[in-house]
């Protein structure tokens, strides 16, 4: 074999090793969204058999990084996913994080989640002001009415502390840029 | 030596073993050393600082802070926690991480944003899931395309 079949043979190796990793990524991703929903679920039924708002009832939440924590709902996008407690690699492969620190949905203050624009806030691509969004929390559920939609900066300092519940919900922008994407979405809701 | 020597020489070995004991191995101990006032000072301190019910307090809440330490560390339990692991009705303030020194912010204000304050960066949630996936395609498309003009060539050369 010539020298060329051997760099068209190595270049088809690299690209299938490229493209298995990729899919192992996502494979991984799903097992672990289906293991954060299958935990979701517990604590619904636990709710359930209270009978009443965890906040109330004997069962307690955790807030450990990568356990559920919350529920967003986007109903005309179809967006219904799990919020875990954080937002590091390992949290955002599972789901949407809440980020550390910002206040829970319902309670007063903001609220911060966010999630990759290739997964779990894809639809965002097509959000609008005026949209519902609906969280689950320990809070209770709550309606926010999207108020106000931007794109920044990746490093610009767009997170502002308020006294009143907002909730933000943050992706990377371009959606559908390849590569590392410079800018970030960012939608705030408040409660209807 | 007769036998009866022999038995009044460990006679005497075992009468006198005590004795010699007693003057091989006994030590002259130092006068006790007078202690400082301030070394007095100290132990009375710690010894207040034991038995002080504050110092028990903060013993007590030493789950919080491991809790938080850990958090910080992003140290992940092998196993999922049980919906037990906090206290009803704590803060969420407990679940972030303690404060660090001023050094250690510096540093943290350079990583990735990941805790929530005033002008936070949004989340890094850039993924490069999808530019690996199209350079492994890409990759793939090359290598097919140099094999293709390989052949071509080959045939042309044997025509």
């Amino acid at each position: 074999m010539n020298s060329r079949g051997t760099v068209s043979n190595a270049l088809i190796v690299c690209g299938a090793l490229l493209l298995i990793a990729s899919v192992a990524s996502i494979a991984r991703a799903a097992i672990a969204r289906d293991a954060v929903r299958a935990r979701w679920a517990e604590i619904e039924a636990g709710r359930a058999v209270a009978g009443a708002r965890l906040s109330t009832s004997g069962a307690r939440w955790s807030s450990a990084r990568g356990t559920p924590v919350a529920r967003v709902m986007i109903p005309r996008l179809g967006l219904d996913e799990v919020v875990v407690e954080g937002v590091g690699d390992d949290e955002l492969r599972s789901g949407p994080g809440h980020m550390i620190g910002s206040a829970l949905p319902g309670d007063s203050g903001t609220s911060v989640i966010s999630a990759h624009r290739d997964r779990h806030f894809h639809a965002l691509r097509g959000i609008a002001v005026g949209d519902t969004v609906i969280t689950d929390s320990e809070r209770g559920t709550i309606s926010w009415t999207v108020s106000r939609i931007r794109v920044v900066r990746a490093d610009d300092p767009a997170l502002d502390a308020r006294a009143t519940p907002t909730l933000m919900l943050t992706t990377c922008w371009p959606i559908r840029y390849v590569g590392p994407a410079p800018d970030r979405l960012i939608v705030e809701a408040v409660p209807k | 030596m007769s036998s009866l020597g022999r038995a009044a020489f460990a006679a005497m070995l075992i009468v006198g073993a005590g004795t010699a004991n007693g003057q091989i191995t006994t030590v002259v101990a130092a006068p006790p050393r007078k202690t400082e006032p301030a070394q007095q000072a100290a132990a009375q301190k710690r010894e207040q600082a034991a038995q002080d019910s504050v110092a028990r307090v903060t013993m007590t809440g030493m789950k919080e802070w491991v809790d938080s330490a850990s958090s910080a560390l992003a140290i992940r339990p092998d196993t999922v926690p049980t919906t037990s692991d906090t206290a009803l009705g704590t803060p969420r303030a407990a679940a972030s991480p303690a404060r660090r020194s001023d050094s250690s912010e510096t540093v943290r204000t350079q990583e990735p944003t990941a805790e929530f304050k005033k002008g936070a960066r949004a989340p890094d949630t850039a993924t490069l899931i999808p530019a690996i996936a199209l350079s492994g395609v890409a990759l793939i498309l090359a290598g097919v395309a140099m094999k293709r003009r390989e052949r071509l060539a080959r045939s042309r050369v044997r025509r």
